[in-house]
């Protein structure tokens, strides 16, 4: 068993570097979605290792076995339907003219039924009962990227939806498997034209390329091979379906092993490889502590993967509770996804739901729309979040979502100081600039009297936390 | 807000904010004379190059959805075309005829004018190998200019941008809509975007203690950006700047669009105010080189008629309206608009009276001192590839070209090959 790397060994609390609430609060931003006040306070009272224990007890199952009732509502989706294997029959003996017009209907229908899946899904990840497990399938959605079309289902995006939800936390190996039947990804990276006579490369290229080992750790010739390993796996509308007849059985030669191998030893010979542990665990690394890639620690990590034989948990244990997870050039240097703020500015403040017309419109203008990543890499994220123009749109979504009922507004300190000093912990929950903090605290008090209010309480607390939303600090985490 | 703040990150805002380009003789300052006024003596004779108002530019019009090409450009005289559109061919007694073969769609008479006087030209038969027919993908390979690539991140414009230019300045594009286009996307310039102006600021109360919030650092910007570690104290400084950027942006363009008030009529489009807005900052000297406009809805499965006809005639008003403008500011000469759609569509018409996604499709470009009407052949009508038009003309040709004889940068570098070069503007 190799050494564990020493930033990956357990971070202990000391009286010269305590968990405090900034390191509490460091840990919800990066395993959920940023932290509720009770959820920060209860973290770091049971401390950096029972506080992981606590976000990462869920089951893992998707969202429909953990609560049949809380699931999104497609059935009501005018025209959607339920049965897209019904599709043929309902075309049948129609003229031309109206198959286009039902052709037309379900392609709006299925628009819609992403919309509410998209809805259903911010809702979860603000209010839900599993913070971390959702933004483990937002992980996911971004790594095992499928983009909704209006052609393609609504149900498909859905069920691999909770696919994702299902494997989050559980087993990678698992998890690749069942990707590389879902037919969502299938349709999305056209297996579906994958057939013995005519193979389409397309699926096996991304599952080396992008899902588990990266580029360089295979030829031209692994993808042509393993793309005939995978002819015949396609879907009938809704479940995964075999073609027997579209299958290629002859011998193919993979990473240096031959055989009449099918889409399963592929997937086994690639999970053989040292690159893909690492390719997890590096990826790992950068969704949880920071953009620039650290092989040597996420090398370390990727033996914990092995070790347990691909299961997720430990190695996310591990890394949650680590020195370099805490270390203080990780905390507030990740640039916030623009689900993250969305979602966040609401867990943190306590919001009500905003309504769902004002959501969506803004996430596409902030440049992410959950099941319409703009290619199969996901979202590239970091700097490319922040132009002139998504700024004010950051900006001005905080001042809008702050605009409404606020929690505790009126109970806020009266002293501008504490006033400011309340609402920078709850908001950006780290120390900022005395500049800055000189500016809030300036706009809060009244000129003539220092230490006094400008305005009553409740409307001076809305200016300040406004302002705090529109500053560069709100925007990292 | 601290004045003598303001001045210090106006004059940071104004040293990385150079944009010049690297290699041609008569390059615009890229600077506004109002950020001019307040930097340091210094600083202007360093970047005092010829007038911003001296550049050319280029206005890409995108027309979304997939237009049509054969009822825009008509092969009125080909019987196929009548034969395979019975019922949504046009009227060869109505169009507006150029030759013995073609014409224009009879809503088209603005750029029928704009033809005769060697305004407008048309490029016939534009696509591209394997063409693409779903609407994502298709658009993102016109944008991109790489239809090989399916992971681009780039577009064509903005590695135009990364290219001539130093420094960072957004200004250099400026893209009317809701979202930015991967075509201006460039790895290390991002251009301007907003669907309306008054939507391109800051919408809080309280502007002064933002604005003072959101002051750029001093100090110059890292040379290399990319390289820099993703520390706390990094992810600040870029945010900062980008803040200031925006802001210095969005108080010229307020400034400039809201006092517009152009002799020319517009038409109450949306496209027609996104050209209007274009023209507004063209004339109020912005240093941007590149315009990025938009006319959505081309996707007619159905019913196509009413719906094309009613686009041809917001495309043709609003393109008129602009040129017109141009031409009382005395601007028309540094302008070039560019057409395109991501694909055009099916020959036949569906059993709907519309037409489904096809491939290749004309260009239109306009502009003082084109070299002739009509580029390249019509594709053949019997000729066909799944029933869609095949191209005879590489759409990044038209790229190539437009960079190379318009915006005077070498083509390759951007678009990877060297594609032919088109005969289009006059030398």
């Amino acid at each position: 068993m190799a050494r564990l790397h020493p930033m990956l060994e357990p971070y202990v609390p000391t009286a010269a570097d305590p968990f405090d609430s900034v390191k509490a609060a460091h840990l919800l931003n990066r395993a959920t979605f940023g932290g509720t006040i009770d959820e920060i306070a209860r973290a770091q009272k049971l401390g950096p290792r029972e506080a992981v224990n606590w976000l990462l007890d869920f089951p893992d199952a998707p969202a429909e076995e953990i609560n049949p009732h809380d699931i999104p509502d497609l059935a009501v989706i005018k025209g959607f339907p339920s049965d897209p294997k019904a599709m043929q029959a309902l075309l049948l003996g129609k003229t031309p003219a109206e198959q286009q017009a039902l052709r037309m209907q379900i392609a709006v229908a299925n628009q819609q039924a992403d919309i509410t899946t998209s809805n259903w899904w911010l809702g979860r990840m603000a209010y839900g009962p599993f913070p971390m497990h959702e933004k483990l399938t937002f992980l996911w959605h971004g790594h095992f990227t499928t983009s909704a079309t209006d052609e393609r289902s609504g149900l498909l995006i859905w069920n691999q939806n909770e696919t994702l939800r299902k494997y989050a936390a559980g087993n990678f190996r698992q998890f690749v498997h069942a990707i590389s039947h879902d037919p969502a990804m299938l349709d999305y990276l056209n297996n579906q034209q994958n057939k013995k006579a005519h193979p389409n490369e397309n699926y096996a290229r991304e599952l080396m390329e992008l899902f588990t080992l990266g580029i360089g750790n295979y030829t031209e010739t692994d993808i042509k091979e393993s793309a005939r390993a995978f002819t015949g796996w396609t879907h009938d509308g809704i479940n995964y379906v075999f073609r027997p007849a579209e299958h290629d059985t002859g011998i193919k030669k993979f990473l240096g092993t031959s055989g009449n191998l099918n889409g399963d030893d592929i997937v086994e010979l690639i999970l053989r490889q040292p690159a893909c542990s690492k390719y997890i665990a590096g990826r790992l690394y950068k969704w949880f502590v920071s953009e620039d890639p650290n092989p040597a620690i996420s090398d370390s990590l990727a033996q914990i993967l092995v070790e347990n034989d691909y299961e997720l948990r430990p190695a996310l244990r591990t890394l949650l509770t680590s020195k370099v997870f805490y270390q203080p050039d990780a905390i507030g240097s990740q640039i916030k996804s623009p689900v993250q703020l969305m979602v966040g500015l609401v867990r943190q403040l306590g919001l009500p739901a905003p309504d769902d017309r004002v959501v969506q419109p803004l996430l596409r203008q902030m440049g992410q729309i959950p099941f319409r990543p703009p290619n199969v890499k996901g979202w590239p994220g970091g700097h490319m979040w922040i132009n002139t123009s998504t700024l004010f749109v950051r900006y001005n979504a905080a001042v809008t979502l702050t605009a409404g009922v606020i929690a505790g507004l009126a109970d806020s300190p009266a002293n501008p100081a504490d006033l400011v000093g309340h609402w920078v912990d709850r908001l950006i929950q780290r120390p900022i600039d005395p500049s800055q903090n000189f500016v809030l605290v300036n706009a809060a008090r009244g000129n003539l009297q220092p230490g006094v209010l400008r305005q009553a309480t409740g409307v001076a607390a809305r200016q300040v936390i406004q302002l705090i939303v529109s500053m560069p600090e709100y925007q990292l985490c | 807000m601290n004045p003598m703040k303001t001045l210090s990150t106006r004059r940071v805002f104004i040293q990385r904010g150079l944009c010049l380009l690297a290699a041609a003789p008569t390059i615009p300052t890229f600077l506004d004379q109002t950020v001019m006024a307040l930097a340091d003596p210094d600083d202007v004779k360093r970047t005092q190059q010829p007038s911003g108002k001296d550049g050319r530019i280029l206005v890409v019009v995108q027309l979304g959805g997939g237009n049509d090409g054969l009822n825009t450009v008509v092969p009125y005289a080909d019987d196929q075309y009548h034969r395979l559109r019975p019922a949504i061919g046009k009227d060869a007694a109505k169009v507006l005829k150029i030759d013995n073969y073609l014409a224009l769609h009879e809503n088209l008479a603005p750029l029928k004018n704009l033809f005769d006087n060697g305004q407008l030209s048309i490029v016939q038969g534009v696509g591209y190998p394997n063409p693409n027919r779903s609407h994502f993908r298709a658009m993102d390979i016109w944008q991109s200019g790489q239809p090989e690539n399916d992971l681009v991140t780039d577009g064509w414009v903005g590695r135009y941008f990364d290219n001539t230019c130093v420094g960072a300045d957004p200004h250099v594009g400026i893209s009317i809509g809701a979202q930015l286009p991967l075509a201006m996307q460039g790895s290390r310039i991002t251009p301007l975007s907003f669907d309306r102006p008054d939507n391109y600021r800051y919408k809080g109360k309280d502007t002064s203690d933002y604005l003072s919030l959101n002051q750029a650092p001093d100090g110059p910007p890292p040379a290399n950006a990319a390289s820099v570690k993703a520390t706390p104290a990094s992810q600040l400084d870029f945010i900062h700047r980008t803040a200031m950027d925006a802001q210095v942006s969005s108080t010229d363009i307020l400034r400039i669009t809201r006092n517009y008030s152009p002799t020319v009529q517009y038409p109450a489009t949306e496209f027609g105010n996104g050209l209007k807005m274009a023209a507004a900052m063209i004339g109020g000297g912005l240093p941007t080189r590149v315009y990025y406009v938009d006319l959505g809805g081309f996707d007619t499965h159905v019913a196509e008629i009413a719906r094309h006809d009613t686009l041809m005639t917001q495309l043709s008003s609003g393109i008129a309206a602009f040129w017109a403008d141009l031409k009382q500011q005395g601007n028309q000469d540094r302008v070039l608009m560019m057409t395109f759609s991501e694909f055009g569509r099916r020959v036949e018409q569906n059993a709907s009276n519309g037409t489904d996604h096809g491939a290749a499709a004309p260009m239109f470009l306009v502009a003082d001192g084109l070299r002739q009407g009509v580029i390249g052949q019509h594709p053949s009508l019997t000729d066909l590839d799944q029933g869609d038009l095949k191209f005879h003309i590489d759409f990044r040709s038209v790229y190539a070209s437009v960079l190379q004889d318009w915006l005077e940068t070498p083509s390759k570098p951007i678009l990877g090959n060297q594609f032919p070069i088109l005969p289009i503007l006059k030398a």
